[in-house]
This record gives C-alpha cells, sequence and structure tokens, in this order.
C-alpha cells in the first residue's frame, strides 16, 4: 500500500515543542502533563497542545505559518498560556533538551494506548526517552521535493546541533556533551537517517519492504534526524533540543524555512552517498564540541570550524532571508554563532554560579516564562 | 567475677529500646505490606501491642521518655511540611486558601456541634474541635513518600495540611488564653500568653531560618552539607522552642515556611529528608501506637461515633465543595477530601498539651477524644492510599508490563 503524499504549499513552516513540567520546590520532573492538558483544552490557542510519552512532558505545536513574524508571534502567546497555567497548579515549565538530574526510573507513561504499547515494547528506553526536543517542519509540493530535501538539509544538521544544544547535563552529571539527547535517540533502533532513495516512489518501496518485514507499521516507526511527513505533507527536521526561550525556537525554524528555500531553488545534483559517509561524525563533533567542532566537507575533502560555515552558510542565503521576511532571525542566529554562546554554555555557567541543578532549572524555567529584553 | 557480669535486675536502656522499637517496627510495616496495607498501619499496631506489654515489664517511663525521638522526628515533619507549603502559590491560587478555609471552618463547625449536643463544655468542645481541624502531617507525607505520590491532590493535601495545622494552633492558643480567663479571671495571662506564645514562635522560626540561610551561604554548597545544617538546625530548633515553652508545632512551621518562600533567597538546597526521616517514622509511628491508651476503647460510647463520623464529614465535603473553583475533577476532589482524613501525632500532642495544662479537659472529652484518633491512626492512612489512588496519584504497579510482551516485529 502506497504512503500518499498529501501536497502543501512549499515552504510553509511550523514548529513542535516539547517541554518539560517541573515541580516547583526542588524542580525536578512532575507528572502535570495530565493536569495542564485538560485546562489549557478549554483555552482559545493559535496551536495545539499535546501529552508525549511521559506524564513529565507536554508537546505545543504551532500552526501553519508563511513567515517567521507571524510564527514568533504564535509562540509567544502559546508560550504565555502555559506558563499561566501551570503557575496556577504551581507547576513550572522549561525549555532544554534533557532534564538535568531527573532519574528516569521515575518517570511515568502517559496513560494511551500508543505510549503504554511503546513502553511495553522499548522497556527503560521510553522512560530514558524522556528528552525534549524541537521539530521543525517545512512545507513541500511531492514526496520527490520531500525525499529531496530530507537528503540535502542533512549537512546542515550540525548547524542546528550547535545553535539548540542545551542539554549538557544528565542524570546529575555534566556530560562533556552539548547534547546529551541526542544519544538518548540513537539507542533506537530505527533511529539514524532515510536510506539513499532518489525518489518518492523509491522511498515507498523502501518502506512497503520495511512494512513487510513487519517491522513498521507508519512513519511513526522512523526515529530519524530528519523525515518526510507523508500526511502533512512536509519534511520534519527533528534533530533540535528544545531551546530554553521561544525565540530561539522560532529563529530556528526560519533558518530551515530559508535554508530549504535556497535548496529547492538552487537544485544540488553531487551525489547523495559521501553525504551520509561523514554525517555520524560530524553530527557527533557537534553534539560534543559544539561551534567549535570540526566538520568534515564530504566533496572537497576540507575540514572547517561548525562556526565558521554557519556564518559562512548564513551569509550566502541572508538575499532568500529578505525575500522570505526572515533577516531577524538570521542575524540573531549569527549572533549567537560569533559569541560561540548556546543553551548548554547558558546552562553551564549558571551551574558555575550556584553549584546547584535543581537552581539551573529553576532558572530555565524562568528564562522560558521572561520576555526578553530587546 | 561480680563487676563483670551486669547488676541485676537488668536496665533498659535507650540505644535498646530505640534498636527495639525500630527493628519491631519495621517487621510490622512489612507484614502490612504483605496484606497490602500501607506501612504505617503495621508500626502502630506495633506499638498498640508493645504498648501493654512494657507497662507489664514496668517500662512505661521510658517509653514516655523517648518523647525526645517524637519531638525531633516530628519537628522534621514540619518543618518539611513548612517549606513545602507555597504561599506564592496560594497568593496565585485563591481555591487554596478558600478550600482550607472551607474544610477547616466545616470541621470546627461539625466537631463543635456534636461535642455541644453531647453536653461537653463550650470551651473544652472548641479545643478539642480545634485539634480535630488538624490532618496529620507525618501520615500524609509518609504516605506520599510511600506511594511516590505526586500531583495536583498530593501538592494540595500537603498545603491544605499546613493550613488546618496553622489554623489549629492558632485557634487552641486562643481558646487556651480564653479558658485561663475564664478559670482566673487574669486579663493579663490571658492576653499575653496567646500573644507570647504566637508571637514567640514565629520569631524563633524566623530567626533559625536567617540563621540557617547565613551558615548556607558560608559553607560549601552541596547537598550533604546542607542536609547535615538542616538536621541539626531542626533538632536545635525544637530545643530552642521547648526551652522558651513555645508551642513546637508552630514554631517548625514557620521556620519551614521562613526557609523556603523568599523571592530572592535561594541559599538552602532543597535536600530530601527522606533517608533519615524513614528511621525517624518508624519509631515515631511505634511510640504514637505505644503511647495510646487503648483502654479508652472500653469507655467510648456513641459520642467518640459522633465526632469521628462528624469530622470525615466535615474534611470531606469542605474538600467537595471548593473542588469546582480549584479545577479539580470529581475524582480528584474525592481524593482530596480522603487525604485529608489522618489523625496521628500530631493530634495527640496537641491534647497532650491541653490536658497539661487544663485538666479538666482529658476527664471530659479525653475517652472519646483518644477513640477518634486510635480509630483514625488505622483507617487515615487507608483513606490517604485510597485517595492517592482515585486520583491517579500513587506510582502504579507496572513492571509487569515489560514482562508480559513477547519479541517479535510489529506486536
Amino acid at each position: 500500500m502506497p504512503l500518499d503524499f498529501n501536497r502543501s504549499d512549499a515552504l510553509t513552516f511550523g514548529i513542535e515543542l516539547e517541554l518539560m513540567v517541573l515541580n516547583t520546590h526542588n524542580y525536578d520532573l512532575s507528572r502535570g502533563a495530565a493536569d495542564i492538558l485538560p485546562r489549557l483544552a478549554k483555552m482559545k490557542l493559535p496551536g495545539e497542545v499535546k501529552p508525549e510519552i511521559t506524564e513529565s512532558m507536554i508537546e505545543i505545536n504551532s500552526a501553519v505559518n508563511r513567515k517567521y513574524a507571524e510564527l514568533s508571534e504564535q509562540m509567544v502567546v502559546i508560550r504565555d498560556a502555559i506558563v499561566g497555567v501551570a503557575e496556577r497548579l504551581n507547576l513550572a515549565v522549561a525549555g532544554g533538551g534533557s532534564h538535568p538530574f531527573h532519574r528516569w526510573n521515575e518517570r511515568r507513561i502517559y496513560p494511551t494506548e500508543r505510549f503504554e504499547h511503546v513502553s511495553s515494547l522499548y522497556g527503560y528506553l521510553a522512560k530514558q526517552f524522556t528528552v525534549f526536543g524541537q521539530h521543525i517542519h517545512v512545507g513541500v509540493e511531492n514526496g520527490d521535493d520531500a525525499v529531496y530535501l530530507t537528503h540535502r538539509l542533512a549537512p546542515f544538521i550540525p548547524h542546528f546541533i550547535a545553535l539548540s544544544a542545551s542539554s549538557p547535563f544528565f542524570q546529575g552529571e555534566d556530560t562533556s556533551f552539548e547534547t546529551s539527547r541526542l544519544h538518548a535517540v540513537s539507542a533506537f533502533p530505527l533511529s539514524g537517517h532515510m536510506p539513499e532513495v532518489e525518489t518518492w516512489e523509491e522511498f515507498n518501496r523502501f518502506f512497503d519492504e520495511m512494512a513487510g518485514y513487519g517491522i513498521v507499521e507508519s512513519m511513526k516507526d522512523f526515529y530519524w534526524d530528519i523525515r518526510p511527513k507523508p500526511e502533512y505533507g512536509t519534511i520534519e527536521v527533528r534533530i533540535c533540543d528544545t531551546p530554553l526561550t521561544v525565540e530561539l525556537a522560532a529563529q530556528l525554524a526560519a533558518y530551515a524555512q530559508t535554508l530549504a528555500a535556497d535548496l529547492l531553488r538552487n537544485r544540488r545534483t553531487e551525489p547523495i552517498a559521501p553525504l551520509y559517509r561523514v554525517y555520524g561524525y560530524n553530527r557527533f563533533q557537534a553534539t560534543r564540541f559544539g561551534f567549535n567542532a570540526m566538520l568534515v566537507y564530504p566533496y572537497s575533502r576540507v575540514q572547517e570550524r561548525l562556526r565558521e560555515d554557519l556564518l559562512k552558510t548564513i551569509e550566502r542565503i541572508k538575499p532568500m532571508g529578505v525575500e522570505l521576511g526572515t533577516t531577524v532571525a538570521l542575524e540573531a542566529l549569527a549572533r549567537q554563532a560569533e559569541r560561540s554562546f548556546n543553551g548548554a554554555g547558558w546552562m553551564r555557567e549558571t551551574f558555575e554560579r550556584n553549584r546547584s541543578l535543581a537552581d539551573v532549572v529553576r532558572m530555565q524555567s524562568e528564562r522560558w516564562a521572561e520576555v526578553p529584553r530587546s | 567475677m561480680n563487676n563483670i557480669l551486669p547488676s541485676l535486675p537488668l536496665e533498659l536502656s535507650y540505644p535498646l529500646l530505640f534498636g527495639v522499637l525500630l527493628v519491631a517496627g519495621m517487621m510490622g510495616g512489612e507484614l502490612a505490606r504483605l496484606l497490602k496495607l500501607p506501612r504505617i498501619i503495621g508500626y502502630v499496631v506495633v506499638g498498640f501491642v508493645i504498648g501493654p506489654i512494657a507497662d507489664a515489664m514496668g517500662m512505661r517511663p521510658l517509653i514516655d521518655e523517648a518523647r525526645i525521638f517524637v519531638d525531633l522526628s516530628l519537628g522534621l515533619v514540619l518543618f518539611e511540611l513548612g517549606r513545602r507549603m507555597d504561599v506564592r502559590w496560594m497568593r496565585r491560587e485563591l481555591s487554596l486558601i478558600a478550600t482550607g478555609i472551607t474544610e477547616s471552618t466545616i470541621t470546627f463547625a461539625a466537631v463543635f456541634a456534636t461535642l455541644l449536643a453531647f453536653d461537653v463544655q463550650p470551651v473544652k468542645a472548641g479545643l478539642a474541635a480545634a485539634i480535630a481541624m488538624t490532618t496529620a502531617p507525618t501520615v500524609l507525607l509518609f504516605m506520599t513518600h510511600e506511594t511516590r505520590s505526586e500531583g495536583q491532590v498530593t501538592e494540595r493535601a500537603i498545603n491544605l495540611v499546613a493550613l488546618n495545622g496553622l489554623f489549629a494552633s492558632v485557634l487552641v492558643t486562643i481558646l487556651l488564653g480564653s479558658a485561663h480567663f475564664a478559670r482566673d479571671l487574669d486579663v493579663e495571662t490571658a492576653i499575653f500568653m496567646p500573644f507570647y506564645l504566637l508571637v514567640g514562635s514565629l520569631v524563633v522560626g524566623a530567626a533559625m531560618a536567617t540563621f540557617t540561610r547565613v551558615v548556607a551561604r558560608a559553607v560549601e554548597r552541596s547537598s550533604d552539607v546542607h542536609f547535615t545544617l538542616i538536621l541539626g538546625m531542626v533538632a536545635a530548633a525544637v530545643g530552642v522552642a521547648s526551652l522558651l515553652n513555645l508551642p513546637v508545632i508552630l514554631a517548625l512551621l514557620a521556620f519551614g515556611l521562613f526557609a523556603r518562600n523568599t523571592e530572592r533567597g535561594h541559599d538552602l538546597l532543597t535536600v530530601s529528608l527522606a533517608p533519615v526521616g524513614r528511621l525517624l517514622y518508624v519509631v515515631l509511628f511505634v511510640i504514637t501506637g505505644a503511647s495510646m491508651p487503648l483502654t479508652a476503647l472500653a469507655d467510648a460510647g456513641w459520642m467518640a461515633l459522633a465526632v469521628l463520623l462528624a469530622r470525615a464529614a466535615g474534611k470531606f465535603l469542605g474538600a467537595m465543595a471548593m473542588a469546582p473553583l480549584g479545577g479539580l475533577g470529581i475524582k480528584q476532589a474525592a481524593g482530596l477530601g480522603l487525604a485529608l482524613m489522618p489523625m496521628s501525632t500530631l493530634a495527640l500532642l496537641m491534647y497532650h498539651d491541653i490536658a497539661k495544662l487544663f485538666p479538666g479537659f482529658g476527664r471530659d472529652v479525653g475517652p472519646t477524644f483518644l477513640t477518634v484518633v486510635i480509630v483514625m491512626e488505622v483507617l487515615g492512612p487507608l483513606a490517604v492510599q485510597h485517595g492517592f489512588r482515585l486520583a491517579r496519584e500513587s506510582l502504579p504497579d507496572e513492571t509487569g508490563a515489560f514482562r508480559a510482551l513477547k519479541p517479535g516485529p510489529s506486536n
């Protein structure tokens, strides 16, 4: 049975953010999702708020947008609504890729059929998967474009990692990585990247084969970093840690939109295979060293620091940014790269000052709730 | 030879007593667990059994003197309760205060009216009704740890228990003042005493909290160090409060409250007191059980049953009435009502403190009151267990699910 790719308008975009739900006495994760969600359901919001696999997570979805400015505004509205509801329940919410000190065995699976199935299948991996990511959807007109973009965005994955990284601590320790969240994803058997298919038809053959083995039932079973999402007519970039602010979340989405626009206009024709020879290495470099990672370029075989590559890329796609209205976002990201500063750096600094991970999380939640000065 | 062998009769010592209470209590708890009952019930029942045995062996004075364990453990519990009480939340979420006032008032009124109907003097009825307002913080916090319960019902219950403990202590202090007035017609004592007790407790609590913060800033910010600091300061606070003749309950609640709730100060780490708490809890509940005069049951009559029902109804209805305001569902509301049921050490201590100052109190309401506490020692933990389960906040047993699944593709 072929997967139908629902057409959507090219370059429309939206985001999903997974958020931590925290108690306010020691800032550990709390099972508050079940109390927050029904209250939010009664409010009129531009997006959607949903449960995630454990009761300590909620997921927020923006609506489908065309402009960065609209998305950005929308996220603030949703953010404010959640913060308001959480406050009345004596809970806090925060961004960040993983909770710095929670114990995975204390998590509870949100009671839906799918989550309970995933939990019974994956055992501790399911609870270990209490990590918080940002997914960016970019609309494409057909399945072939989705396959094309999925491959061609792969070299930029390290940029998204470095910009969003905000999970340096895990189970109470500094992991020495900028993001530890991605390790929780890698543990799943169908993680990684899409195989080297070139068209939607080829992809369908691959999918049918996997379904024939009885390994997968739907696209949801693939935990790839970037994957086509035929139901929405989008490609989905799933590599980012949930950033510490909604502003950065919207900026990252704008970067993805602008990159996609550039890739669709200036079609790349180099072979795909080399992209994936270096993929795992570059991805590791970015998770470990952030902006200082040394990336390998498959076609030219040179190495370059992630920061410089990112700044050059932003410079190159600037004209496209003007067309799409993402200039402000691109500039903000460039400033961040110049300072080599991301959420992980902020969290480490905060920990140095306070020597308490509970305080780091408390300040994360305050940062999430605050209106930025700019 | 004579100075090698111990001299007869053998003298029991505190370490032995502590050890026996701890091990016997623990075994009672595990037995209760086998019967799928909360462990507390096991601890208390062991106490019920040990009490009469201790009497028969002439050990009663030792158990009475073991009050130091009780004071320390209760001090720790009240400190934790004060620290979990969140004034900022109460300001944002008015339904909490509303529920607190409603359930306390209804409970007070119901018990007061019941006692009056049985011809108890108003002052004594008032004092007894004030104690009936309290929910046992020891039981609630222990059950929260044991069932690993968390969520709106748990959080609200903890805050409500802090509130009704606060209301009750203040009310008792004021009523005792007026009891003095009625007896001695001594206006100064009647006004000065409550004032001293209330303000004194607050001052001691605030002073201890400030001192703790100062020390916390000076030492390493690690949870081990802060744990020791808090434990020491709680013990000291209990000592200071009794030295100054102040109610330990209010002083320690205030200490906990001031140690947490300032917008800027986050000097003190939130350390878990659970490791030492567990040990103290066991001893606390065994001693509480042992100090219950079970003979009260024999003297109890319809009045005890009426008070028991009035109190339970007051708490339950109070929680239910205000639940819609806080956005709680029907099961959550019922769970909250049940979580407010327990009576234990706190009520017992308040009762003894009043009986000491006010001799007629023990004679008139003693058997009734003690019977209610004894029954609630057993029913209270069950109510909390079911309440948390009803609200789906206690940790369900899910280990079975992992094993049940067969390996293979696409289940």
